[in-house]
């Protein structure tokens, strides 16, 4: 595949010299809900090991490129061996806009918009750094307690709510048990972002195939890879037409999925992985238009896919999923008591054996891989 | 892959923690443990746990006196939340690394081989999460009621709370439980073949109470259900199940469900597959056809061999395992009486019957169904036979109060090809040795 659009990309290129403020302490526990959406890649805290990413222990005055056994840019090497090593300002600007501060290099997270977030996650790896623990006296990394199962029991805690007073509060006038109360229309489109493949759910809004690379390669490439081609075992996007009947078939939105509406739905209320409902509506248009045309559904890189067109496009594989039939197999519909002494001619011969493959897991970190996966 | 040297060092480890238990708890690394029981092909299993025959001056464990008949023990406030033996620290849910990209978007397995009855341990029911495991504070959760309804409705937990509520027990088993082996026998253990399925008695309150509180339209037909996870997990569920026996629940075998089943609120649907029971659900809107998620179009769908795809393989088929003895639980005794023990279930109601084959389906004999036997809940099974130490190749086959028979896999790779990955309900093989050690195979 060719079609690799050479964009503005560059046109955004301008060094970024991190503003003064290397900011206001951060706070690690709100920190740790922004790290979320680094974690998908890096790991942190205890047996944190490389991901896509680099594990990120003891980062705090650590030279750039150089955590052991993890395959590094050639930019993130150089950078390192120019001297650029990881403290509050240097991860301010990186994490800020990672392409532009160090370029070239392969982290394709967009960046933190937010100066408080910045802080706060910067605040957060420092308490796996050692390195920044005098500085900051490590509050611990903030998770939601786990049930404690040690030593005394805790005190009681007093009712959540107490009992409320009023004997003869009015009771809401609808269904059997007068219970809940009425949503608001501000409420339910707040959740209601579900979208049909007839249409009803769309939201105003449209987007272009151009528009819609910039936004997959700087959000969801990581993973999906430029072109959908999937890196490691995240999902293939693309491709794989005519592979349905063969022995590995590639289950992609244009070999498989029935429903374009499915895409703009599954994007819009969960993806990028690990920061779902971050992206614009319009953003959604242009993704999804992408995807049509890494698929080759639409060829056009001007195509911009809305609101008013979406339902005229259709996925090529629509027509082959039909209804549940497994009733109507051999093996049901031939019903009966069934066989109970000599059912099989002679000894019984084993045809498969487990440990010819030898890929079950013993706890450590064995790389065996088997043939299958569960997604 | 070192794992020949591997096995063989692991069997003298677990010889000695099998003279000495409290060594073995020391620092049990979950390799030597499950090490010690996939101990395969090298006649240690033998040498397990077995009753050890007395020297002349006697079983030490009785001529001496133990610690814990001497000193005291812990008082009633050391654990105010009590967890198992340290001697049971190999029962634990496991993961098969290379099934999926991301341990957050990911599943691990039940520890059938080291479980009995029929309910599982809230900590042991398998995990499966799209985008990790969401930690809902219940004061801030929701409940919402949309769509074609007389009046959208907002409930909070203390409101579904004054509801009616039931128990019951149902078991859930994931579409894709067994689909690693549709090409043919690939993992050694009936926690990885078969692991993907939990049974516990749910405390909630009927769907249809929520839904009659809000008023469905004539022509609301579906019911899409949403989580409040990272994932936003949804799916189509049709109105009349939804009618039927679906439940939301907030309680596991008596306790809140846990963060990684749905705390504080999961839809129960039972009988169906898994990922249709919605975990921290948050949202409920009736339309009048169904959406087509990414999880009932991309995903959970059962590719055939022609091409063609099934939709909407909601229910989940007969089935059955023998737990043990299996490649994770060895026989560590001799021969003379063995205890086959095994888990069967249907998504269409209860279990009639189980049997049991010991010459890899020449023969079979009618298991022994013991406990309670509730319509889509796990049953358990024994045959208790007399071993006289030669191989066996074991089988088990459930047949459901329909009469519907569980079939073979082969049956099953004739219908539908090896692509389906989900609604594998074939009949499970596992080859015992005359040394006590078990394999997963298939068999002519």
């Amino acid at each position: 595949m060719s079609k690799f659009l050479k964009l503005a990309t560059a046109a955004t290129l301008a060094l970024v010299i991190p503003a003064a403020s290397a900011s206001a302490e951060g706070d690690p526990a709100s920190g740790a809900k922004v790290f979320k959406k680094c974690a998908a890649c890096h790991a942190v805290g205890e047996d944190a090991k490389n991901k896509i990413g680099p594990l990120l222990n003891d980062l705090i005055g650590r030279t750039a490129g150089t955590v052991e056994g993890f395959k590094y840019s050639k930019a993130m090497i150089a950078a390192g061996e120019g001297g650029m090593s990881w403290d509050d300002e240097s991860l301010d600007a990186y994490l800020e806009k990672p392409r532009d501060y160090i370029k070239g290099n392969r982290m394709s997270f967009a960046g933190l918009k937010k100066d408080g977030d910045r802080a706060d996650v910067i605040a957060y790896l420092k308490t796996f750094s050692e390195g920044a623990q005098s500085a900051a006296a490590a509050p611990a990394p903030a998770e939601a307690p786990a049930p404690s199962t040690q030593q005394q029991a805790a005190a009681v805690p007093a009712p959540a709510n107490a009992p409320k007073a009023a004997a003869d509060a009015p009771l809401p006038d609808h269904g059997v048990f007068h219970l809940g109360r009425a949503a608001t229309a501000e409420e339910i489109a707040a959740w209601d972002i579900d979208n049909r493949p007839d249409g009803p759910g769309l939201p105003e809004g449209r987007g272009t195939v151009a528009e819609g690379e910039v936004l997959f390669t700087d959000s969801c490439a990581v993973c999906h890879g430029d072109f959908g081609e999937g890196r490691d075992r995240w999902p293939v996007l693309a491709g794989g037409q005519d592979t349905l009947k063969a022995e590995r078939p590639v289950k992609t939105i244009g070999s498989y999925w029935p429903y374009l509406s499915t895409v703009y739905d599954y994007v819009r209320r969960a993806m990028p992985f690990g920061d779902a409902r971050s992206l614009s509506d319009d953003d959604v248009y242009a993704i999804t238009a992408y995807l049509l045309y890494l698929n080759d559904i639409v060829t056009d890189e001007d195509f911009e896919l809305s609101k008013e067109n979406f339902t005229s496009v259709h996925l090529p594989n629509e027509e082959n999923f039909i209804m549940d039939d497994r009733d109507e197999e051999a093996q049901y519909v031939a019903k009966g008591e069934p066989c109970m002494s000599d059912c099989k001619p002679g000894s019984v011969k084993i045809t498969k054996r487990a440990m010819v493959l030898d890929v079950t897991p013993e706890g450590g970190d064995d790389e065996q891989q088997g043939a299958g996966s569960v997604d | 892959m070192s794992s020949v040297t591997g096995r063989k060092k692991l069997l003298s480890q677990s010889a000695d923690s099998a003279a000495n238990p409290a060594a073995a708890v020391a620092s049990p690394s979950r390799r030597q443990l499950l090490g010690a029981g996939l101990a395969a092909g090298a006649g240690a299993a033998l040498s397990g746990l077995a009753a050890r025959p007395a020297a002349a001056a006697g079983d030490p464990v009785i001529t001496e006196i133990q610690d814990w008949n001497r000193y005291l023990g812990d008082g009633v406030d050391a654990r105010p939340y009590g967890m198992p033996s340290p001697y049971e620290e190999q029962v634990v849910r496991r993961n098969v690394p290379w099934l999926t990209a991301d341990p957050v978007s990911s599943i691990n397995f039940t520890p059938l081989h080291e479980l009995d009855g029929i309910i599982t341990p809230n900590g042991l029911c398998f995990e499966r999460h799209h985008a990790g495991i969401a930690e809902v504070d219940p004061a801030k959760h929701r409940l919402m009621i949309e769509g074609l309804v007389d009046k959208p409705l907002v409930f909070t937990m203390e409101d579904i709370k004054r509801f009616p509520r039931e128990n019951r027990a149902y078991f859930l088993e994931c579409a894709a439980n067994s689909g690693m082996e549709w090409r043919g026998a690939q993992l050694n253990g009936c926690q990885f073949t078969h692991g993907m399925v939990h049974c516990v008695v749910y405390t909630g309150v009927r769907l249809r109470y929520l839904l009659e509180e809000a008023g469905v339209k004539t022509n609301g037909k579906w019911l899409l259900a949403e989580g409040a996870d990272a994932s936003a997990m949804t799916r189509s569920i049709p109105m009349e199940k939804a009618l039927d026996d679906c439940m939301v629940a907030f309680k596991m075998n008596g306790e809140a469900l846990r963060p990684e089943q749905g705390y504080p609120l999961r839809l129960v649907v039972p009988g169906w597959e898994g990922n249709m029971w919605v975990k921290w659900l948050r949202r409920l809107e009736v339309g009048d056809m169904a959406w087509h998620q990414r999880e009932e179009t991309s995903k959970y769908t059962d590719l055939l061999a022609d091409g063609k795809a099934r939709r909407f393989t909601w229910v989940m088929d007969v089935k059955s395992v023998i737990t043990s003895p299996s490649p994770q639980a060895p026989i560590t005794h001799g021969r003379g009486p063995l205890v086959i023990s095994g888990l069967a279930w249907s998504g269409s109601g209860t279990i009639k019957r189980v049997d049991v084959t010991t010459d890899g389906g020449r023969n079979w004999t009618t298991a022994r169904i013991d406990g309670p036997s509730l319509p889509k809940a796990l049953h358990r099974f024994y045959l208790d036979i007399d071993w006289d130490g030669s191989e066996l190749l074991l089988q088990s086959r459930a047949i459901d109060e329909n009469g519907v028979v569980q079939p073979t896999k082969d049956e099953l790779r004739l219908a539908r090809g090896e692509n389906s990955i989900y609604h594998n309900n074939g009949i499970q093989t596992w080859y015992v040795q005359a040394n006590g050690t078990v394999e997963n195979v298939e068999v002519s």
